[in-house]
């Protein structure tokens, strides 16, 4: 009986997903006299809920000039635009709203993909010392992580004391390639209070609980703390998956009024460094060892928060809400 | 041309020439002198050949074999024998006649004789050849001056009186130049002026003066040191002023040949030391055969009566030691096998058990259900205000009916229900029960050396740019019929103290080293003294992988063992080094191969 029912349900889906889904659009289509990115416009707040059904819209749809916006050149989206209003037999004079709307979406979908194209470029190319741009950018970092400490060499054992495993950091840079270097200097940078909080707490070990006689005693294998740019290396890898799996759609949608770029990348990757320096506080994990489980919990939990499609992950970065309103 | 062939020959050459096969197979005179001459590169043409054939004595070579042509013997294969008809014919060639029946043909007339049982061992000898050939032999040295080798062959030890043969010389006349025996000094110097001949003892007897060949009258006094005139260096007085040898530089003759007798008796010292040196050896090794061996051996005991004890060679003992280290491998065998059925033996039981009691539980099962089912039979027949009344019970039965069917299908399905017993065995003979066997490895190293691919690399084939581990990855890996829970433990500085929170009941340790990676080899290397010196991982077996063997330039696995050192290093624990590639995925299951090989007993992995 339950094993009938289950065929059932998937074939009811099946036939739903086959033609009656279309009919439903015809009927509504018809009794609204809007069609769907119409309907979608209208009744969805700008941001990630109305770009993410537009998107899915697009995609699904059987006309193919509709399915190949999604895959526009960012400068074509106007044309874009105009001739999906065109077919649509929407009059642009009497829905001046929907083309900025549809346009602003347009952009965002097309900004991501190609968002995920750029990052991937920068994640595929490997980091070569014999490249004097990645040595000024790794020394860049350095500097802004330990402005008052000068670096006594290429190849040092200081690159420890900011976290990389080694004497030469390049080879830290193997899985994230530039990616990682870029985003690393980019929070240093741009958010360099954090970060320098960040990597003294990093540095430091955490005897706020235990008393200091027992933290000694212990100290050789616990809480050595984490260190900050492996750390850093392995939530990049995160904000990666997050990105191409999609789910930073969400966020990004939210986030960015129009295509979103590889700033909009690194500010999330600011924020998930921040985010995941909490929760690991939170955690308080007994010693280092225990990162991958922390590492996916906390995955766990971003994942869950991006599900909701109101959900912007670092709000104090948001663009001004006019933008996405015109 | 003094050489020492003895050779024997009165037939002609041409003859001899043209049998010069036979003479080959026979080992025959001439071709003894043939093979001297080719080997010494004396210069004989032909005719000397034929001379120094014919010339020999005949006192031998009437006594051949007429069939094979060579000189009877006193003993052995050539002795003389006689057959019927009268002909002799040697032993060696009655031997190789044809049998016919019990008889055999003479070679000279077809003549037939019988043999015995004993066959041509039977046949008399010709004695009075025999004895004729003694005689010949020993008057070999009787013969004076048979031929000049003979004399000058027997006349180093005794001298002849040079009056009478039969006596022997004891004298030496110096003015005569004659060997005398006692009695014909006194005969032959008996007159006065002979009288005054000085003799002496013929241990005295000057040496002769030898002359010079090329002045007649002076004797032979110097000798040449020049190195050209080394073929002929002897020279008397007049060569040495006006002949060949003028203002050479000479030595005296007698101070010469005293220097080389010097040296012949040094030289003869060493000989007879090299000899005792010889059979010194010769002697050790008949020692250390007979110690190899063993024997009987004389031994005094205590009261000083003698017996022989039977004492062991070393063979022996050898023997006796491999025979007590296979008895010994039997025990344990038997004591291991005894272990392992023991442990399959505790397996069926507990299973056979836990089966009974499901039997049993099932056998509850059922008359519950039957019981209820008849109730309901029973409540059915009944009339309907009992029907009614029965209700509220017959529902509580059928609720727990329906849980406990919910139970069992529950319990049906997570529960096999297989006969097979796997069985597979450690490499240490212990058996293992189970489908898998679990085999815990931790795999460490520098960072970036590679840890984390070969781990992905195994378990899902696929190649993945990693990022640097922080903290650990586990991952299950099963390869043949073994499971190995792979630990990878990140390799950065600050972790590897905590590498030691992984040893414990650790079966392997995997060691990744880059190999492209020239400058960090101390680091690895020192690492990897380190962690040979836990106790924990005393007993766990060490795989090394040379990663990143892909690259152009690498150190090959051969360097690296050298480099490492790392025979040395691992001395008396299995280790095993393998090149290897996480990339492509080359070495690595070769790796696995030899773990599983260390850990579970040779041939079962097939097998499953």
């Amino acid at each position: 009986m339950k094993h009938f029912l289950r065929t059932l349900v998937q074939f009811f889906l099946f036939f739903y997903c086959k033609c009656l889904w279309r009919c439903l659009k015809f009927v509504l289509r018809k009794v609204t006299g809007r069609c769907e990115l119409q309907r979608i416009c209208y009744s969805n707040k700008p941001g990630a809920r109305r770009t993410l059904k537009i998107e899915s819209s697009l995609r699904f749809s059987k006309n193919e000039l509709l399915q190949k916006a999604v895959s526009a050149h960012p400068d074509a989206v106007e044309k874009t635009t105009e001739d999906i209003m065109k077919l649509k037999r929407i009059n642009p004079d009497t829905n001046p709203q929907l083309g900025i709307s549809l346009q602003a979406s347009l952009l965002q979908i097309i900004g991501y993909r190609n968002l995920i194209v750029e990052v991937e470029k920068l994640r595929r190319e490997s980091y070569d010392s014999e490249n004097p741009e990645h040595e000024k950018m790794l020394l860049k970092l350095w500097s802004s992580l330990r402005p008052d400490t000068a670096l006594k060499g290429r190849i040092t054992k200081q690159w420890c004391e900011i976290g990389f495993q080694g004497d030469d950091p390049k080879t830290d840079f193997r899985g994230m390639g530039l990616l990682g270097l870029y985003n690393l200097v980019y929070f240093a940078e741009y958010d360099s209070v954090t970060s320098q909080q960040l990597l003294h707490d990093s540095l430091q070990p955490k005897y706020s609980k235990m008393d200091k006689l027992e933290w000694e005693k212990k100290k050789f294998d616990k809480a050595i703390g984490y260190s900050f740019a492996i750390v850093g290396i392995n939530i990049t890898e995160l904000a990666y998956s997050l990105l191409v799996s999609g789910a930073l759609k969400t966020h990004l949608y939210n986030v960015a009024p129009e295509a979103p770029v590889l700033a909009h990348f690194q500010q999330t990757f600011c924020y998930l460094m921040q985010e995941f320096h909490t929760f690991w506080m939170e955690e308080d994990p007994c010693d280092i060892m225990e990162f991958n489980r922390v590492r996916s919990k906390f995955h766990k939990r971003i994942l869950k928060q991006l599900r909701n499609p109101d959900t912007a992950l670092c709000p104090h970065f948001s663009a001004s809400d006019h933008l996405i309103n015109l | 041309m003094s050489c020492s062939i003895r050779w024997a020959d009165i037939k002609t050459l041409g003859t001899r020439i043209w049998e010069h096969h036979n003479a080959v197979r026979r080992k025959d005179p001439l071709f003894l002198i043939y093979t001297h001459k080719s080997s010494t590169k004396h210069k004989w043409d032909l005719v000397q050949i034929k001379f120094k054939a014919n010339t020999k004595s005949a006192r031998e070579l009437v006594l051949e074999c007429g069939v094979c042509e060579d000189v009877f013997s006193l003993q052995g294969d050539k002795v003389p024998r006689l057959l019927l008809c009268g002909h002799t014919v040697c032993h060696d060639c009655l031997t190789r006649l044809p049998l016919h029946g019990r008889a055999i043909r003479c070679p000279f007339d077809r003549q037939a004789t019988e043999l015995g049982d004993s066959g041509v061992w039977g046949l008399k000898k010709n004695f009075a050849l025999l004895e004729l050939l003694e005689r010949l032999q020993n008057g070999a040295s009787n013969q004076p001056g048979a031929s000049e080798e003979t004399s000058a062959g027997s006349g180093e030890c005794i001298i002849r009186c040079d009056e009478d043969e039969n006596h022997i010389a004891s004298m030496y006349c110096t003015i005569c130049a004659t060997h005398l025996c006692a009695d014909c000094s006194q005969l032959t110097h008996s007159t006065r002026t002979l009288a005054k001949h000085r003799r002496v003892p013929l241990a005295d007897k000057p040496h002769e003066k030898t002359l010079c060949p090329q002045h007649q009258v002076h004797a032979i006094e110097f000798v040449c040191l020049e190195e050209a005139c080394q073929d002929g260096p002897l020279m008397c007085c007049v060569c040495k002023e006006y002949g060949k040898h003028q203002g050479h530089k000479h030595a005296v003759l007698e101070g010469e040949a005293n220097q080389i007798r010097a040296s012949i008796l040094d030289m003869a010292h060493c000989i007879r030391t090299f000899t005792e040196e010889i059979s010194e050896y010769s002697r050790k090794l008949v020692g250390i055969v007979q110690q190899i061996e063993g024997g009987e051996q004389i031994v005094e005991d205590s009261i000083g009566m003698a017996h022989t004890e039977h004492v062991p060679g070393t063979a022996e003992s050898a023997r006796s030691c491999v025979r007590a280290y296979f008895a010994d491998l039997h025990e344990t065998l038997c004591r291991q096998e005894e272990m392992a059925l023991s442990v399959v033996d505790a397996h069926v039981r507990e299973k056979l058990i836990w089966l009974r009691q499901q039997q049993e539980d099932m056998t509850i099962l059922l008359s519950q259900v039957s019981t209820a089912c008849l109730h309901c039979e029973k409540t059915l027949q009944q009339d309907d205000c009992r029907v009614v009344l029965a209700k509220q019970e017959i529902t509580r039965l059928l609720e727990t009916l329906q849980k406990q069917q919910q139970q069992f299908t529950e319990l049906a399905d997570h529960i096999q229900l297989d006969a097979s017993i796997p069985v597979t065995f450690t490499k240490d003979n212990r058996v293992h029960i189970g489908p898998k066997m679990e085999i815990r490895v931790v795999t460490l190293g520098l960072d970036g050396a590679g840890k984390t691919t070969i781990l992905f690399k195994l378990k899902q084939d696929e190649f993945m740019q990693p990022i640097p581990t922080i903290g650990f990855n586990v991952e299950t890996v099963e390869y043949k019929n073994l499971k190995f829970t792979i630990w990878d433990v990140g390799g950065k500085h600050k972790l590897r103290p905590l590498w030691k929170h992984y040893y414990l009941n650790t079966q392997a340790v995997v060691f990744v080293i880059d190999s492209s990676h020239r400058d960090r080899l101390m680091e690895a290397h020192n690492e990897l003294a380190k962690l040979l010196t836990e106790k924990e991982l005393r007993d766990a077996l060490l795989l090394i992988f040379a990663n990143k063997q892909d690259v152009a330039g690498v150190l090959s696995v051969e360097e690296m063992t050298e480099l490492l050192s790392l025979h040395k290093l691992c001395c008396g624990r299995s280790w095993h080094i393998q090149g290897c590639d996480a990339r492509s995925g080359m070495g690595l299951h070769e790796g696995l191969d030899w773990l599983s090989r260390q850990l579970v007993a040779a041939g079962v992995l097939d097998v499953a």
